[in-house]
């Protein structure tokens, strides 16, 4: 109180000269959440709610960058869609894909979370530059880590990977242009980068398991495992489950890494959601097939938030 | 090891001796946290190594003269360095796409603390009619990537005339990124005790004095993580830029212009490398300074949750 107020007189003494007119209306507009919540307002309704409208209106037309007249075309794109071998090869790699990094970025998070908190508490060196070095590949912009590891994966003995595989014995493999290791390269590329997010999250859950409950175990006579089995796993559940669905999420609209490493290729073997729908309405120029795409995916998405916020219990933030 | 006295008392004495005899369970412990210490050893060093090789790796690339990207044996520093990589990424314009980025971070970063501090702390102060439909409606915008309204954005764009414009790609990315910015910043207001308002109102602040004056000190590290957040994200962003501002060269920023390179230099691994690193470098500089308030701001953060 006493701290506040010689700001309060200051601001009193101000607030009683101006007591009508414009500053009325002023002080009586901040009072309404309006005035707070305008440009966001704004803003969501221009480049989210009318997009996500648009693209579900574009998907019955056959709009496109090159023809002119644009026709209502009910559920042609739909069906064209699920009769094209293309889709359901592309939906195939996009799930291999996205379960693979799945897999890798919530175990690789885990277990280093687990190490880095481990070493936090027994004082063991070069924790920090572990978390320092798994965030700093995060950090990198997609394109550039596409790069990063086109220059990794050259496909000669001057690549920097060939040439380990070389000094084993392994010939150079052709990384980027034999379709399995294509996609093994791209989970490769998007593990590196996505790993950090799973690290955070779960570093942040193991902050969050009450102390107490360790000294209970350990007062019943749990040993290590036992406390990391009955305590920190069912404490740590719902995060796990949190972070399985947003990196499932994330993985699924992954565009740039692929985009820079692979273009796709070859062929359609590391053509993802993302990119099929990109170049079907950017390369094709055929927007509303790739509107049809786009609607796919939001449907995807909309049924893993769902999941998401069963999960969050969202009632309880809002 | 902190909490450990204060349960003391009587956690030691009922330990279960008739399962195990003490002084076996002390050996074992110690000789069993040993071995757990040297793998988590082995696994830091692993760790180090696969996620900074590929960096110092591209690093050593870019420095080797024209014509050596390997050089026998194996060696990370090159014997000898060569900076005509660089040369040849600043001749194809990278002064242009590092001033194109920070304008768009800097601009973008600003419009968004500007659009989501407000809006946070309406959702955190009002009670008013559809205020939760409208959270709702925005945690779900969080979860929809940008990617997927791609094609309706582009025409968005082309109709408002905020194609090929830098301008019109910072109201993008406030119009994609602000629902994540809001709901990281609503947890932060949420923790501040609203007697703190009331104080403050009583003094005689209004409601933009109250969250100058008395709200903005507690929320300071939610406002620091989100533009951290922010600068990672608006920096890096490839697919919007590249959309809305891809064929006008004299605007491209980094992520478009190291991609159009490597369209034009194909297998100049050099070339590549250099350009890779004139990307990566001014994010990874601000990071490392700023990753403790990050990690710090989010720890926090969910710890109020």
């Amino acid at each position: 109180m006493s701290t506040a107020s010689p700001l309060g007189e200051r601001l009193r003494r101000g607030g009683r000269r101006v007591r009508s007119g414009v500053a009325r209306t002023w002080r009586r507009s901040l009072d309404h959440p309006l005035s707070w919540l305008a440009p966001t307002l704004a803003a969501l309704a221009i480049f989210q709610l009318y997009p996500i409208v648009q693209a579900l209106r574009m998907s019955f037309t056959n709009e496109s960058l090159v023809r002119p007249a644009t026709q209502f075309v009910g559920l042609d794109q739909y069906v064209r869609l699920v009769t094209d071998p293309a889709f359901w090869e592309m939906l195939r790699v996009t799930g291999i894909y996205a379960f693979a990094s799945v897999f890798l970025h919530v175990g690789l998070g885990l277990g280093l979370a687990l190490a880095i908190d481990y070493g936090v508490r027994r004082g063991l060196r070069g924790h920090l530059t572990t978390r320092v070095s798994v965030l700093l590949a995060w950090i990198v912009p997609g394109i550039i880590i596409g790069l990063v590891w086109k220059v990794m994966l050259v496909e000669s003995q001057f690549g920097a990977v060939n040439h380990f595989l070389g000094t084993v014995g392994i010939g150079p493999l052709p990384f980027r242009s034999e379709p399995t290791l294509a996609l093994v390269s791209t989970i490769a590329a998007g593990t590196w980068r996505g790993t950090a997010f799973s690290m955070i999250l779960f570093y942040g859950g193991l902050q969050r398991i009450p102390r107490q409950l360790y000294r209970a175990a350990r007062v019943d006579g749990a040993g290590r495992w036992a406390r990391f089995r009955h305590v920190t796993l069912p404490q740590l559940k719902p995060v796990v489950f949190v972070t399985t669905v947003l990196v499932t999420i994330y993985a699924l609209n992954t565009f740039d890494l692929i985009f820079a490493l692979t273009g796709g290729g070859p062929g359609r073997a590391t053509q993802v959601l993302a990119l099929f729908m990109y170049q079907e309405a950017f390369e094709s120029y055929a927007l509303g097939r790739g509107a049809a795409i786009a609607v796919v995916m939001l449907g995807i998405n909309l049924l893993l938030t769902g999941c998401y916020l069963y999960a969050f219990d969202v009632r309880e933030e809002l | 090891m902190t909490g450990r006295t204060d349960g003391g008392h009587h956690g030691d004495a009922t330990a279960p001796e008739e399962t195990t005899p003490a002084e076996h369970t002390i050996r074992s412990v110690w000789r069993d946290l040993r071995a757990l210490d040297v793998f988590v050893y082995a696994l830091y060093a692993v760790t180090i190594a696969f996620f900074v090789f590929p960096v110092l790796w591209v690093v050593s690339a870019s420095l080797r003269p024209p014509g050596e990207l390997f050089s026998y044996p194996f060696r990370l520093l090159p014997p000898e360095l060569s900076l005509s990589a660089y040369r040849q990424v600043w001749r194809a314009g990278m002064a242009t796409w590092l001033f194109n980025s920070t304008a768009i971070t800097v601009l973008g970063v600003g419009s968004i603390l500007g659009v989501s501090i407000p809006a946070a702390y309406a959702f955190s102060r009002f009670d008013f009619r559809g205020r939760r439909g409208l959270l709702g409606l925005i945690l779900l915008f969080q979860m929809i990537s940008p990617v997927i309204i791609i094609v309706p954005l582009y025409t968005v764009m082309s109709s408002l005339g905020l194609l090929y414009t830098r301008t019109g790609l910072v109201l993008l990315y406030v119009g994609v990124q602000t629902p994540f910015s809001i709901w990281l910043l609503k947890g932060y207001f949420d923790a501040v005790p609203v007697e703190l308002d009331y104080a403050a109102r009583i003094d005689g602040c209004n409601r933009l004095q109250t969250l100058r004056h008395v709200l903005l000190r507690p929320v300071a590290p939610g406002i620091a993580v989100v533009a951290i957040f922010n600068t990672v994200v608006t920096w890096s962003e490839f697919v919007l830029a590249y959309t809305v501002l891809g064929t006008e060269s004299s605007l491209h920023t980094i992520s478009i212009g190291v991609y159009k390179f490597q369209g034009q230099y194909g297998n100049d691994w050099r070339a590549i490398a250099a350009a890779s690193v004139v990307g990566m470098i001014p994010l990874v500089v601000v990071f490392l300074g700023l990753q403790r308030y990050f990690v710090k701001g989010l720890v926090e953060g969910a710890l109020k949750q």
